[in-house]
């Protein structure tokens, strides 16, 4: 125990440092996590003379191997991953839904046709199998919510038009994954036959239907539930049920992911939103933040030179599919050419739902061969670049726009 | 007047206020209580920035836009609003044109339009003083008026008449 307490340690320390210095350019927290877990991890780099083509004598030898991917990292991740899905849920509007849904349905489905056909197009390309495939094309598909909400508000775009359609595409596109997980992981880890596919889809969705119906009519019952003058209970009781109901969902091969979003739900529609938000976001700060370091921890980064062609198509390929389908939702929404583009640069980033969709994968595939191998790495060597691209392109959007303004006028 | 309010996932919400000719101030109200205001000039300028305020001064800030904020006491200056009118305590200085003139002398609510509701000095207080009360420096007049009388007497009280600052 001493040892991983150490390697804890040693873990968040390199986080915060890590954490500073990106916060100090405003750029993303995540590809930065990511780093520091492939940094310190038990892969490649594992030494300091990996790092350097000088030969630096004995420093060379001094150890990179700091943490070992231990049960106690991936415990923690895996909070991480259901408190993202959990505060996704929580703050799932509901109201913005129905009150346009006629509109962020139009530019829910364009974003969806262009981005997802884009990814099923490279993984039949590139031999993928079906499973494969699919598992591709949603990781090229989803936008990061972490990083482009942050974005827009440090840009201030937050204020302006084009935030309206921005956040209409996340808010669609969170159902998807939500509905896309469930699907993904009953297909993945239900096994072969399309019987057993269809059984374990048909558990899925009877349990979160169970919980939806919860969710639903349950909310009364939430808020005395939760009803504590107590700060620590409220904490303790909130993520108890939500970890215990991702763990039994995991249990009967749904997934835990989608398990949180639909708790999170629950608690939308009461009033302990606010306190909740106050409470537990610094709780899922951390965990998210262990996770990005074990998403890096797990990941061989020497794969990367095997996916390199895959990764710069894709890379290529799905920053242009965004533009594309950004810019005609801001047509949709009345947008001027300017804030069209705007809107196009705002949905490039990709983050934490392709790295929970490569986690998938990773169990899925028990962790070799493409599914469980190729596909994770892929997709980490992915979100690594666009978050970083993303990022970079909303930052410098008025040069691009200028750009624009020269080529094709007005 | 419209108030377009939307929910900003993750954020919080926004409130977007038409003040005229197409400019809009944009307030964003985060989780965590944070507000970020934002001036937008006109529907095609991008928003700029203003400031932004947390907590007690978003509530501060929102209660004096709202004509509703309410001072403790300080005894260098007390307003009390009453309509137009607010009552002011004000400083005479040794400097003033009015030292040593009686009230119906200065003639105040003529020169100025402000009422003399009462005078103290030290730690006495004379209520409705009348006519022949005569000033004397360092005396602290406690009047009523508008704004625009207020000052014109304050000019008359000389040196920083209205504060001790």
């Amino acid at each position: 125990m001493a040892v991983a307490l150490y390697e804890l340690g040693i873990a968040l320390t390199a986080l915060a440092i890590a954490g500073s210095v990106v916060f100090r350019y405003g750029l993303s927290v995540i590809p930065a996590y990511i780093l520091v877990g492939v940094l310190v991890g038990p892969n490649f780099p594992s030494s300091v003379g990996d790092l350097s083509p000088v030969a630096l004598g004995a420093l060379g030898d001094v150890s990179l191997t700091l943490v070992s991917d231990s049960e106690l990292v991936a415990g923690l991740a895996e909070l991480g991953i259901v408190l993202l899905l959990f505060f996704l849920g929580l703050e799932f509007s509901i109201s913005q839904l129905f009150g346009d849904s006629r509109r962020i349905a139009a530019i829910g489905v364009i974003d969806l046709l262009v981005n997802f056909g884009v990814g099923l197009a490279i993984g039949v390309a590139f031999g993928f199998s079906a499973v494969e495939t699919l598992f591709v094309a949603g990781i090229v598909y989803i936008s990061s919510s972490a990083v482009i909400t942050k974005s827009i508000i440090d840009e201030g775009w937050v204020a302006n038009a084009e935030s309206g359609p921005i956040l209409g595409t996340l808010v669609f596109e969170d159902i998807f994954i939500a509905v896309y997980l469930a699907v993904l992981s009953a297909v993945a880890l239900g096994g072969g036959s399309l019987e057993e596919a269809a059984l374990s889809v048909g558990t899925a969705f009877a349990f979160l239907g169970a919980l939806l119906a919860a969710a639903w009519y349950g909310s009364g019952l939430v808020e005395r539930l939760f009803a504590t003058d107590s700060d620590e209970l409220f904490f303790l009781r909130v993520l108890g049920v939500t970890t215990l109901i991702a763990g039994v969902a995991l249990a009967m091969g749904v997934s835990e992911a989608v398990a949180a979003f639909f708790v999170g739900t629950a608690f939308s529609g009461t009033d302990h939103t606010e306190r909740i938000e106050h409470v537990i976001a610094p709780a899922r700060d951390l965990f998210a933040a262990v996770f990005f370091f074990s998403i890096g921890l797990t990941t061989d980064v020497t794969l990367l030179s095997e996916v390199a062609l895959l990764l710069a198509v894709a890379v290529v390929a799905t920053t242009a599919s965004k533009l594309l389908s950004g810019t005609l939702s801001g047509r949709v929404y009345d947008l001027d050419p300017r804030r069209s583009l705007r809107v196009g640069l705002g949905m490039v980033p990709r983050g934490e739902f392709s790295l929970i969709l490569a986690t998938l994968a990773a169990s899925a595939g028990a962790s070799t061969g493409t599914l469980g191998e190729v596909v994770p790495a892929f997709a980490v060597g992915y979100v690594l670049i666009m978050s970083i691209v993303g990022t970079l392109l909303i930052q410098n959007a008025s040069a691009i726009e200028r750009v624009r303004e020269r080529t094709v006028g007005g | 007047m419209t108030v377009y309010e939307t929910d900003v996932p993750g954020v919080g919400k926004k409130f977007e206020l038409e003040i005229g000719g197409g400019e809009r101030i944009v307030v964003l109200i985060h989780h965590d209580g944070k507000r970020e205001v934002y001036r937008r000039p006109d529907e095609d300028a991008d928003s700029e920035k203003l400031f932004s305020v947390a907590g007690k001064q978003a509530r501060q800030l929102g209660s004096i836009i709202e004509g509703a904020f309410f001072q403790p006491v300080e005894t260098d200056e007390v307003q009390v609003p009453l309509g137009d009118a607010f009552i002011e305590w004000l400083d005479l200085a040794p400097d003033s044109e009015l030292v040593g003139l009686t009230l119906s002398e200065a003639d105040l609510r003529q020169e100025t339009g402000v009422s003399v509701l009462a005078v103290q000095r030290e730690s006495e207080t004379f209520p409705n003083p009348g006519p022949d009360f005569s000033l004397a420096a360092g005396d602290v007049l406690v009047t009523l008026g508008t704004r625009g009388d207020q000052e014109a007497l304050e000019e008359m009280l000389g040196e920083d008449g209205g504060s001790n600052a």
